[in-house]
């Protein structure tokens, strides 16, 4: 069948290539290919199941930090607002203490006149019963005593009630 | 282990004991009467005595084998195409599994060697792995044809058969040479043609791993005595790495070589020459 060595024979050569050609063709197009796109097919699937995943994660992350910056815009109003409301506590509270202050010294001012008004009344009032004195007395020294004694108890009179009038004063 | 189990396992082992002796005893004590060894050793290596009749042609048992091979993947194929794989789903069962182990271990080594044009090169390696794989499974079946002379040999791997060799090793030389032509034009036939001896290592190699094992195989069992427990380890777990390691080597340096010839290339930058400024 063939001259060459080791029975190499061209036909069965050509035999054994048509063989594995039908079975390469077969194989490839019945087994191989059909698996393989089965694979890719879920492997795709997850691929965008997995991207679709990433981009939802990303659409959450972004929501997130949306509500951060608008939590944290809040929360610099929040305290705005405070130090706001302090500021204008603390102005009330010096303006209404400017007012008791003020309501104080008025009181005090008040209270100082009228002790005044209430010590020349006073005043006015020991003089009115010194000279009131001064002239019983002297009407009873007239009346009783010789004009010398008399001046001279009116002196003294005058210097007791002088006495008397400094000591109120003071 | 009860007692009624350990008597029908001593019954089973009694009986498969008997079995063999009686085989050992009543068969002919050399065996292979007909053909000495030396006759059945050239056989295997050159195919030149017994040859089997197909459609009135005297040819090889090895291409008898080759066709027996590929019936048996094509079934297979069409089987699975019809009934499993319309069946696959998102989470794999135990059969798909396996399917998709395969492929996918052709499709990675395929991208892994040739990043650049894989997509039919993993299918032309998946159907080379499952040709050499099987067909070297084959042996083990032992299933007899009888040769024009009368006799009845078991079926070689049809890739021990040299012509069978030779058309693998010279394939996948061509197939290469066709990814060189796909990447680069005719330009890639001179990229594969550098490879000129790789047909010849390809196929010799093929060749002289898959004899070997028929050669041992077939010495195995020419001796009666030879022919019992022995094989189970020589036959079987030899049969099954070679199977393995010719089917891994072969798809390994079809798609190194392929992907070597269908890189593309790289383009050369250029030198600008920088004149001597005078001082």
């Amino acid at each position: 069948m063939s001259n060459l060595p080791l029975n190499i024979n061209f036909a069965q050569i050509f035999m054994h290539l048509l063989n594995f050609l039908i079975l390469f063709a077969i194989l490839y197009f019945v087994l191989y290919k059909p698996v393989r796109n089965f694979m890719e097919n879920r492997e795709k699937t997850y691929r965008d199941m997995d991207d679709e995943a990433r981009d939802n994660l990303r659409a959450s992350e972004e929501t997130k930090a949306q509500y951060e910056t608008k939590i944290s815009e809040a929360e610099s109003e929040i305290s705005q607002m405070k130090q706001k409301s302090r500021q204008e506590i603390e102005k009330n509270r010096d303006s209404q203490l400017q007012a008791a202050k003020d309501e104080a010294e008025r009181i005090i001012r008040e209270a100082k006149a009228e002790a005044t008004r209430e010590k020349d009344r006073i005043i006015s009032e020991a003089q009115a019963e010194i000279s009131e004195m001064v002239t019983d007395a002297t009407e009873k020294l007239a009346l009783q005593a010789t004009a010398g004694e008399a001046f001279d108890q009116f002196l003294d009179a005058v210097d007791l009630a002088e006495e008397r009038g400094s000591k109120h004063e003071q | 282990m009860d007692k009624k189990q350990k008597k029908t396992m001593l019954i089973i082992f009694g009986v498969i004991a008997a079995v063999l002796l009686a085989g050992i005893f009543l068969t002919s004590g050399n065996g292979g009467e007909e053909e000495s060894v030396q006759v059945v050793m050239r056989d295997a290596v050159l195919h030149d005595v017994n040859k089997v009749n197909f459609l009135g042609m005297e040819v090889n048992p090895g291409l008898v084998a080759g066709f027996v091979t590929s019936g048996i993947l094509i079934i297979a194929a069409i089987l699975i195409r019809i009934f499993v794989i319309p069946k696959f789903t998102m989470v794999p069962g135990k059969f798909q599994m396996v399917l998709e182990t395969l492929v996918g271990y052709f499709t990675n080594l395929g991208k892994t060697n040739s990043p650049h044009l894989n997509r039919l090169m993993g299918g032309y390696i998946f159907a080379a792995g499952a040709y050499i794989f099987t067909g070297t499974m084959l042996e083990l079946f032992g299933i007899q044809v009888v040769t024009t002379g009368g006799h009845s040999v078991s079926m070689p791997a049809p890739l021990s058969d040299i012509n069978g060799a030779i058309m693998m090793g010279c394939t996948s030389y061509l197939f290469i040479l066709t990814g060189g032509i796909a990447a680069h034009g005719l330009k890639g036939i001179l990229k594969t043609l550098k490879e000129f001896s790789l047909p010849i290592s390809m196929s010799f190699r093929l060749f002289g791993a898959l004899l070997s094992g028929a050669l041992v195989t077939e010495l195995v069992y020419y001796y009666t005595a030879l022919s019992y427990v022995v094989p189970v380890i020589v036959g079987v777990l030899f049969t099954c790495l070679h199977a393995l390691i010719q089917a891994y080597v072969l798809t390994m340096l079809v798609s190194i070589f392929y992907g070597e010839v269908s890189e593309p290339d790289v383009p050369k930058l250029k030198t600008k020459k920088v004149k001597a400024v005078k001082a």
